[in-house]
């Protein structure tokens, strides 16, 4: 175990997938690339394995799963497991020294924020793809609630899905790889996504943008009917549909909750075109240099303005339709079988 | 001298053209008003050699293109039929590739082929006629020759690729989603898509923005189509709006008034249905807005879009969308082709025949120069490079004798073997499976439903109900007749009709199809058409109180 468990962003990149999941590294890289990420730290899994391991936590999990062995094979008990250990990991305290490396950090990017009233999400990081979703918390403040948030993220490695796939892999059940972001909030005048193929249609001569008002929460979540702009890659020419948004998700009180959207802002594009053309530039640039389409998350800081104000806080290939060939030969089949009585 | 026929070697002849085929049925579309003969030439020979050219490129299984004969100054067409089973399976394999280029590369395929015949036409124009040797004016229609012929090639290929797929969109739209081609649904899925003919519209549209604000309005409203253009020059804001407008002509005012033919101006010639247009637009008033009625309609079918895909399954959906976006750039081809097609090589075709027909005036070969539309190419060569050399109107006197006799009695809608009759020889359209022979000459057959009291039923080009007074236009002359308002009536409809679909309320069309000129400008401009009702300009007076259901394909006539 080294001993290094936080990493600032710069300091990391898509090969550290494995110390600090994939979110962190994958911000790593991004803040490389030279794309505006908020600022912010990576927990690692040596992190979480310490905490397990000075806490306890680590043995008592250890042998509460022996004891229950046989009976974990059925869903009842695997929900009173994961309550059981999730009960076990949010009961104990952060080890002082911890405590202090991790207060040390977070001082730190109150200055590199430059906000004193500093307020960061919490995000998992899995290193691994692992069914049932981890817990993320938005708009954590003070140094307390970022320790718990923290303590919780690793609680949430045990929900009952989690637990019943390591069971079927045999996987061991203390271990969970997973890192943990920690970085500050932006205020978001607007948020969504963009993807650089029209991921039905596998169409990679467009971009799609999509978003609303607020948090990008709502937009990922699918609660919405998003505005969504559809951008040719090569001319430029912009397909919208600017859709009446009603609801929104803002930060409330240490946390989030879904507002209505001022009714006269409600039929209004969240983008404007040069915010639009920004985020299409950058989406396009990263996947220049990855080479394959793009599916990110972008943030639009109500205080500052264009470029300044465009965020990323997510960056992956996206998926899309690509049996391109196949369909095309399946399509050339049916026009021939057109010609058939 | 013996005189040729117009088309040597492609009249029609009874007694070996029933031979060859039964059935050869009048292109009332394109052919109506009689052609003159240097048109009907140039249709006849290149139209044909198009079809089969492009049937033979993509390896039509069941067909060869048709074949076209002339008849006094009307095209008659029947289907070359694949007839052998090993020939059609031997075609089918080679189809299955050559259809990929659609698929694959749809944008760049058509984008290519705008581009070389506008290079074709930009070295056209840069001949200065009239200041040009009599050798350098026949080279120059020599290659409009050859350009027309291309622009048949790349027409009919194109056309066959495009119209094939849409035509396997609309199948599966039934199978996996339910909906048919005479379906609101379908016409919003189709719908609300750019292309050359609406940006030409919207240029229109906006020069009549320009002449409400630069108080031209009342030249346009006050005066007779022939005086706008006069009264324009009378005062200063008129004669810098004549100059931009001009300017937009010599770009995008290549086209004829009449679509297929080539006796009467192109528009840069005379802007006056151009004008007409702009004024038209006038007459809607300044709280019209093109640009607000046409999202309307982009967002319906985005809303279509979704609605259809969630009717697919998932699994089917990648391919599916892909299609789905083939068919829907067939409506655009439907429309943009005419603009860069049929109606640029028209224009160029009469700019080149012009420009020797000026010289063969000067020199005493023919008293007019409009005289050489009643030559074919190989008289106008024996004059080419020596006109003062030839006396030729003594053909053209004989031929337009004939031209005239032509326009007094109509074509018959076919010529039929005897035996045969029109079920037996729309059959045989059915079962050549010919593309551009469903989706645009035979459309869907009308259901009469007697319960409905309806005075004619058709087919739906395009979803909507409307009422108003019907106006009946023959052809591209009586346009400008059309009022806001009306519901157009007329035997079909051609590009230079598109501008008045932004007035009329509604369409009724005798003869069409989903992907004829009416339906694909019907959903654009969200008003209703209904199709195929074979008898509309028979029966329908201008005037008279109409109602059009075209979710129904019904028509009502109010006051008999």
């Amino acid at each position: 175990m080294s001993d290094k468990w936080i990493f600032w962003f710069e300091e990391l990149g898509t090969g550290d997938n494995d110390r600090v999941g994939k979110k962190c590294a994958n911000l790593g890289e991004m803040t490389r690339l030279g794309l505006r990420i908020p600022p912010g730290f990576a927990i690692s899994i040596d992190g979480y394995e310490r905490f397990m391991a000075e806490t306890g936590a680590g043995e008592e999990i250890r042998r509460y799963v022996q004891e229950n062995r046989e009976h974990l094979k059925e869903i009842k008990n695997q929900i009173i497991a994961s309550k059981a250990i999730r009960n076990i990991i949010e009961s104990k305290e952060m080890p002082p020294e911890m405590r202090e490396e991790l207060f040390r950090f977070y001082d730190q990017l109150k200055e590199r924020a430059g906000d004193k009233e500093l307020s960061v999400a919490v995000r998992s990081s899995g290193a691994v793809s692992m069914p049932g979703q981890m817990e993320s918390y938005l708009n954590v403040r003070w140094k307390e609630s970022v320790l718990q948030k923290m303590i919780q993220v690793w609680g949430s490695a045990f929900t009952t899905r989690a637990i019943a796939f390591r069971l079927e892999k045999g996987m061991a059940m203390e271990k969970a790889p997973i890192g943990i972001a920690v970085l500050k909030m932006v205020e978001a005048k607007s948020a969504g996504v963009v993807l650089t193929v029209l991921p039905t249609i596998g169409d990679l001569s467009k971009v799609v943008v999509e978003g609303n008002w607020g948090l990008g929460e709502s937009v990922v979540s699918g609660e919405v009917n998003p505005d969504q702009f559809i951008v040719d890659k090569s001319d430029g020419t912009v397909e919208s549909t600017v859709n009446r948004k009603t609801k929104m998700v803002v930060y409330h009180d240490g946390g989030t909750i879904t507002a209505n959207v001022p009714a006269e802002i409600q039929g209004k594009p969240c983008v404007d075109p040069e915010e639009l053309k920004e985020i299409v530039r950058v989406a396009k640039q990263v996947e220049d240099h990855f080479q394959t389409p793009q599916d990110m998350e972008w943030v639009l800081d109500r205080f500052q303005s264009i470029p300044d104000s465009l965020y990323w806080v997510q960056a992956r290939p996206a998926k899309y339709t690509k049996a391109k060939e196949k369909e095309s030969e399946y399509l050339a089949e049916l026009m021939t079988r057109m010609f058939k009585r | 001298m013996k005189v040729y026929d117009v088309v040597p070697g492609l009249e029609f002849e009874p007694e070996r053209d029933f031979a060859q085929s039964p059935a050869w049925f009048l292109d009332g579309t394109h052919s109506v008003p009689p052609w003159t003969p240097m048109f009907g030439w140039f249709w006849i020979n290149f139209c044909r050699h198009g079809m089969q050219y492009g049937a033979e490129k993509l390896s039509l299984p069941t067909v060869k293109g048709w074949d076209w004969r002339f008849h006094r100054g009307g095209g008659y067409l029947t289907l070359l039929l694949v007839h052998s089973e090993e020939e059609k399976q031997r075609r089918e394999t080679e189809f299955r590739k050559a259809i990929l280029p659609f698929i694959d590369n749809y944008d760049e395929l058509w984008g290519g082929y705008v581009k070389e015949i506008l290079g074709r036409y930009e070295k056209l124009k840069a001949l200065d006629l009239d200041k040009a040797s009599s050798t350098d004016l026949l080279d120059n229609f020599e290659e409009t020759i050859n350009t027309c012929r291309r622009m048949w090639e790349i027409h009919m290929y194109m056309m066959y690729g495009t119209y094939t797929a849409y035509i396997l969109f609309e199948n599966l739209c039934r199978e996996l989603a339910g909906i048919d081609d005479t379906s609101p649904l379908f016409h919003n899925l189709v719908s609300g898509f750019d292309n050359k003919v609406f940006q030409v519209d919207r240029l229109l549209w906006e020069f009549s923005k320009r002449a409400r604000e630069d108080g031209l309005a009342e030249f346009f409203l006050g005066s007779k189509p022939a005086e706008i253009r006069g009264r324009l020059q009378e005062s200063t804001k008129g004669k810098e709006f004549m100059k931009a407008f001009m300017a937009f002509m010599n770009e995008d005012g290549w086209r004829m008034q009449r679509m297929s033919e080539m006796n009467m101006p192109t528009w840069v010639e005379d802007p006056t249905p151009a004008l007409v247009n702009v004024k038209q637009f006038l007459q809607k008033g300044g709280g019209f807005n093109l640009d607000a009625e046409r999202s309307k309609i982009t967002e319906q079918r985005k809303k279509a879009e979704k609605e259809v895909l969630a009717k697919v399954p998932q699994e089917q959906r990648g391919w599916f969308g892909r299609l789905m976006l083939l068919a829907q750039k067939s409506g655009v081809f439907s429309e943009e082709h005419d603009h860069y097609l049929d109606l640029y090589t028209h224009a160029m075709m009469r700019r080149s025949a012009l420009g020797l027909g000026r010289r063969f005036a000067q020199k005493g070969t023919l008293n007019e120069a409009e005289d050489i539309f009643f030559l074919i190419p190989d008289e106008v060569r024996r004059a080419g490079i020596n006109p003062d050399q030839f006396d030729l109107r003594y053909i053209v006197d004989r031929r337009k004798a004939e031209w005239q006799e032509w326009q007094k009695t109509p074509n018959p809608p076919a010529f039929l073997k005897e035996g045969f009759d029109m079920d037996m020889a729309m059959g045989v359209l059915v079962q050549s499976m010919d593309p551009i022979a469903l989706k645009v000459v035979v459309g869907a057959m009308p259901q009469v439903r007697p319960e409905l009291k309806a005075d004619l039923y058709g087919t739906c080009g395009s979803p909507g109900v409307a009422e108003g007074p019907a106006r009946v236009i023959l052809n591209e002359d009586e346009l400008h007749l059309v009022e806001e308002g009306d519901i157009l009536v007329a035997a079909s409809t051609s590009p230079s009709w598109t501008p008045v679909f932004s007035m009329i309320k509604g369409v009724v069309v005798d003869r069409g199809a989903s992907l004829s000129h009416a339906a694909i400008v019907g959903r654009e401009y969200g008003i209703p058409v209904v199709m195929n009702v074979f008898e509309g300009t028979a029966k329908i007076k201008s005037g008279q109180r109409i109602k059009v259901d075209a979710n129904l394909g019904v028509v009502f006539i109010l006051n008999k």
